[in-house]
């Protein structure tokens, strides 16, 4: 058996599935200033109604690390940055005790200048003197030679509970996210670190064996032992459960369009031959950009509670939500009023929304049917331009290479699934506007925990070799050693998903064939005078995000 | 987070499938360091810096500002498409207001390409800034352009193209021709005699390093500029003037790069040549996006720069202030050149090395001396493998009776004896060979 829960924003959901088949769940209100009682309670209430069973992994979406973020209730961390020459190190800065260092790391992983340890020491007596008990070490081109990074955490660690090394948190180019990335995972590290032990602990003390898994913003989950070391992988993760959450109703295997149409706002995902389609370098937390890889999602200002009025002569519908809907009791119609008046929905008092939508009409010199119909056709418009502008953003994403240009591999949604209060009223309206058939799958109540828990892990490992300087790096498993003159593409592709095999074998994870991707793949000839010197080898593979299984009919 | 000043996009087109051969310099690796920098200095995170995808060009974009024989196919595959069309995008995003400024770092380059093309010459089929130019007129009417080219090796294609355009002003700077490949661009190569001084040559000797070469843009391409009043600046920025470049001799740095952009200040710049891929590349594309952005690049610098080794020498200081004396005169009082007429014809009789394709073209140009405008362009041209050709030029400022006597030489082409026939016909937008 599976547990699956998802902290929420108001209320946490929990699930216990077997053979994809929910056999308890839970919803208990969230108390953000007590993550764990509220865990607790939901994990003690699912295993209340399946006693006796074996629970293989509990997997939890948590805003654990979110909350401590967005409330400023995170840790101080010293960070020691070796920028080299290029952008001003200085507009990445994050908190008091940013320090640059000299020394130069150069993108063949070539170390012309040193970081000068001896620098280090008086930078990091005053680092004591704040009593700073975790850091920051982030080099540019680090990933690709790691040698400075580890000099300055080993003259760092005496003093240090923790030090986020910028080649462990992200496997990714861009040093300005890097230096994000890490800050924020030493900040939220003891956070997480103690929640961490107490939930193991109290795991224990329900006498369960299971595996605990942390579900990540890319629509996956990672053991909670990796967690622990890269905490700030588990910021977001509520949309990413939501998606899977879908993935698990319905499986899909083209391009579709998910629309999750709350109240105020509907947020838009987009998959790709049915795999979730993630950001291109990561997930930005307030203004800092982080290499935390997060699927790609767009709110909308258009939701069941859109306020519709007359301004100035013309009809509006949202961006804001006045309360709930007037057929809900609220003080001003809105947009499931309007559904309401034209059958497309009967919620709640009727009569209310004909009344609400009534007094718009009459300003608008129109019948309250005219009214709503409107007000409906300008939101499917709003939503139907909103959702072209967000597929033509994603068909403009730049390319590199003509054969990639020529076939110009366009995002074509066959289908749009919907989830949220209004979406099975909305789903008529959808298909018209979008000349697209709409599906709203039967959605349970705790569909995120359903979510949480079908996911899969994933991960992913970047190796680059440089037969030339005969290097061989895959900074995501601290891998730097030589490599042979001949080593081909081939032989690359084979070690790196291989290599991602193993840690995935060593971490418990199944992996069947397909799941493992091969996303990039290259070599490029390195000539000097006009002698081919070597080969620069890029292979890029993951673990794809997916469900375990799709819930039985 | 940082902002740019001016809203900049970048067409970042690697081609990592493309090369002209597998050792050759021209090569799949070439931009493949630049991503990385690119890449690893976060340069689209900033607020105001986006990336773009190139257009493909279409083969009548192409003929606006070539003769192809034996046709465009022929001479052009899809890689110089889709270069060309990466300028055409930048081109775009700057005349729509979409970005102030544009930068495409695309490749093959271009600026050795001349009128007629047979194949390639210094590693370039089309002339990707005279495609985008033409495009740029096409769409918006005549406007006057001037294109700085800052490549190391003389910018002879571009040369070509407006040699007869009084509206284009083509100003290049290069290492003297005495030096380097194509061995031309000296002083006395001042424009056709319809565009007398709109063609600028400043050869500059080799070792030329940031104090020299700043100076030299200082006092002769700022004054023609600011008197020329271009309402567009192109530059093809070539990068191999870097210190580290394996087929050059100069000592430009990419501090010296990003500084000649933010005094130049280029509404289009356009990568050309630059072959220091892993050393210069890197630096150079950084020091000039940011530049062109309006960010500050005070910290960008190659890991290996040892500015005391490669500082010119006091001698090339004055041989450079020479020329910053005289050579402002080639544009202010430009000297009568001496020209062919024959009937009514201005003729140039040439003949065109293509090194990369080892093709040797004997050309016939015969500019028409029109009372109207620059004149009707009429080229026969012929190689060993393709047959005498002819093609017709009716410029963008071109008046009816040159477009009339270009339709008629057109249909008689064939009678007349030429095995392709071309007319491209600016103000009848007509682009179009004999089938």
């Amino acid at each position: 058996m599976l547990i699956g829960i998802d902290v929420g924003g108001t209320h946490t959901d929990g699930v216990c599935m077997r053979d994809g088949r929910v056999e308890a769940m839970v919803k208990v209100p969230t108390d953000h200033d007590n993550l764990l009682a509220t865990i607790s309670e939901a994990l003690h209430s699912i295993l209340k109604d399946c006693t006796g069973a074996q629970i293989r992994t509990i997997n939890l979406s948590t805003t654990l690390s979110t909350n401590a973020i967005v409330t400023g209730r995170t840790e101080k961390v010293g960070m020691f940055v070796i920028p080299g020459p290029g952008i001003d190190a200085r507009s990445y800065a994050l908190g008091d005790q940013y320090h640059i260092l000299s020394g130069c790391t150069d993108h063949r992983g070539a170390v012309s200048a040193k970081a000068r340890v001896e620098f280090v020491k008086p930078l990091a007596a005053k680092c004591r003197e704040e009593d700073i008990r975790v850091y920051g070490v982030v080099g540019k081109f680090c990933t690709r030679n790691p040698e400075q990074e580890l000099a300055i955490s080993g003259a760092l660690a005496p003093q240090a509970d923790f030090i986020s090394q910028g080649h462990r948190v992200s496997e990714a180019l861009n040093f300005g996210r890097r230096i994000s990335t890490a800050y924020y995972n030493s900040a939220v590290w003891r956070t997480f670190n103690n929640f961490a032990n107490a939930l193991e602990q109290s795991v224990r003390n329900l006498n369960l064996q299971s595996d605990i898994n942390i579900v990540k913003a890319d629509g996956g989950t990672m053991p909670i032992r990796l967690a622990r070391e890269i905490p700030v992988q588990s910021i977001f993760s509520g949309p990413a459960a939501s998606v899977m959450g879908i993935l698990s109703t319905v499986p899909v295997s083209e391009d579709a369009l998910i629309l999750d149409i709350g109240g105020t706002t509907t947020d838009i995902a987009v998959l790709l031959n049915g795999i979730p389609l993630l950001e291109r370098d990561g997930i930005s937390i307030g203004e800092h950009q982080t290499l935390v890889r997060a699927l790609k999602v767009e709110s909308i200002g258009i939701g069941g509670d859109s306020f519709i009025c007359s301004r100035g002569g013309h009809l509006q519908v949202g961006p804001d939500r006045h309360g709930p809907c007037m057929a809900a009791g609220g003080p001003s119609p809105a947009l499931m009023d309007a559904m309401n008046i034209l059958g497309y929905a009967s919620f709640g008092d009727r009569e209310r929304s004909a009344r609400g939508i009534k007094e718009v009409a009459m300003a608008q010199g129109l019948s309250a049917r005219e009214c709503a119909e409107q007000a409906v056709d300008l939101a499917m418009t709003l939503l139907k331009k909103k959702v072209d502008a967000f597929l033509a953003a994603i068909n403009a994403r730049p390319v590199y290479t003509i054969q990639e240009i020529l076939e110009d591999r366009m995002v074509k949604p066959k289908s749009i699934l919907l989830i949220g209060g209004p979406a099975e009223a909305m789903v008529p309206l959808l298909e018209q506007k979008f000349s697209l058939p709409a599906i709203a799958p039967q959605f349970s109540q705790v569909a995120n925990a359903i979510g949480a828990c079908l996911t899969r892990p994933t991960q992913s490992l970047v190796l680059t070799a440089d037969t030339s300087r005969g290097r061989f790096t895959v900074p995501g498993l601290g891998i730097h050693k030589t490599v042979k003159r001949t080593y081909t593409l081939e032989e690359a592709v084979h070690d790196a998903t291989t290599l991602l095999r193993s840690e995935l074998d060593r971490q418990g994870i199944p992996a069947e064939d397909g799941d493992i991707q091969v996303i990039e793949a290259d070599a490029f000839n390195m000539v000097e005078g006009h002698y081919t010197i070597g080969r620069n080898i890029r292979v890029r593979c993951q673990m794809r995000p997916g469900v375990i299984t799709t819930l039985a009919s | 987070m940082l902002k740019a000043q001016s809203r900049l996009g970048i067409i970042f087109f690697p081609a990592f499938d493309w090369a002209i051969s597998a050792t050759h310099p021209e090569r799949e690796e070439r931009l493949l360091y630049t991503q990385d920098q690119f890449k690893e200095e976060g340069i689209f995170d900033i607020d105001g810096i986006a990336e773009y995808r190139p257009l493909i060009a279409e083969e009548k974009d192409i003929l606006r500002a070539h003769f192809c024989f034996p046709d465009v196919a022929s001479v052009c595959t899809n890689s110089h498409l889709i270069s060309a069309g990466g300028v055409i995008r930048a081109a775009k995003l700057v005349m729509e207001k979409e970005r102030e400024r544009a930068f495409a770092v695309v490749r093959p380059p271009g600026h050795h390409a001349m009128r007629t093309v047979h194949g390639s010459r210094g590693f370039c089929n089309v002339n990707i800034e005279a495609v985008m130019i033409e495009w740029i007129r096409e769409h918006y009417g005549n406007l006057r352009v001037a294109v700085v080219d800052t490549d190391c090796h003389h910018g002879d294609g571009t040369q070509d193209i407006y040699w007869h355009d009084p509206d284009v002003l083509f100003i290049s700077l290069h290492q003297d021709g005495r030096t380097l490949y194509p061995g031309t661009g000296f002083p006395s190569e001042s424009g056709g005699p319809k565009a007398l001084g709109r063609t600028i040559n400043i050869p500059m000797p080799p070792r030329t390093s940031d104090d020299g070469y700043l100076m030299t843009v200082k006092n002769i391409v700022m004054p023609i500029l600011d008197h020329f009043k271009p309402d567009l600046i192109i530059n093809s920025a070539g990068q191999d003037n870097h210190f580290s470049d394996p087929i050059t001799n100069m000592n430009f740095t990419a501090q010296g790069y990003a500084k000649l952009t933010a005094m130049l200040k280029p509404d289009i710049a356009v990568l050309e040549g630059g072959y220091a891929i892993k050393g210069a590349l890197p630096y150079v594309n950084l020091g000039i996006s940011l530049a062109l952005a309006g960010v500050d690049f005070s910290a960008v610098q190659e890991p290996e720069l040892d500015r005391d080794r490669i500082r010119e020498q006091q001698s090339t200081m004055d041989y450079l202030k020479a020329l910053c004396d005289q050579l402002p005169e080639v544009y202010f009082n430009p000297r009568p050149v001496d020209v062919v007429r024959e009937g009514g014809y201005f003729v140039r009789r040439r003949s065109i090395y293509y090194d990369t394709d080892d093709i040797t073209e004997t050309q016939v140009e015969r500019v028409k001396d029109c009372p109207h405008c620059p004149g009707l362009i009429i080229t026969e041209s012929e190689t060993a493998q393709t047959p005498r050709s002819l093609g017709l030029y009716v410029p963008v400022q071109g008046c009816d009776l040159c477009s009339q006597e270009a339709e008629e030489r057109f249909s008689k082409g064939r009678q007349a004896g030429f095995a392709h026939v071309q007319l491209s016909d600016r103000i009848a937008k007509k682009y179009t060979y004999i089938k």
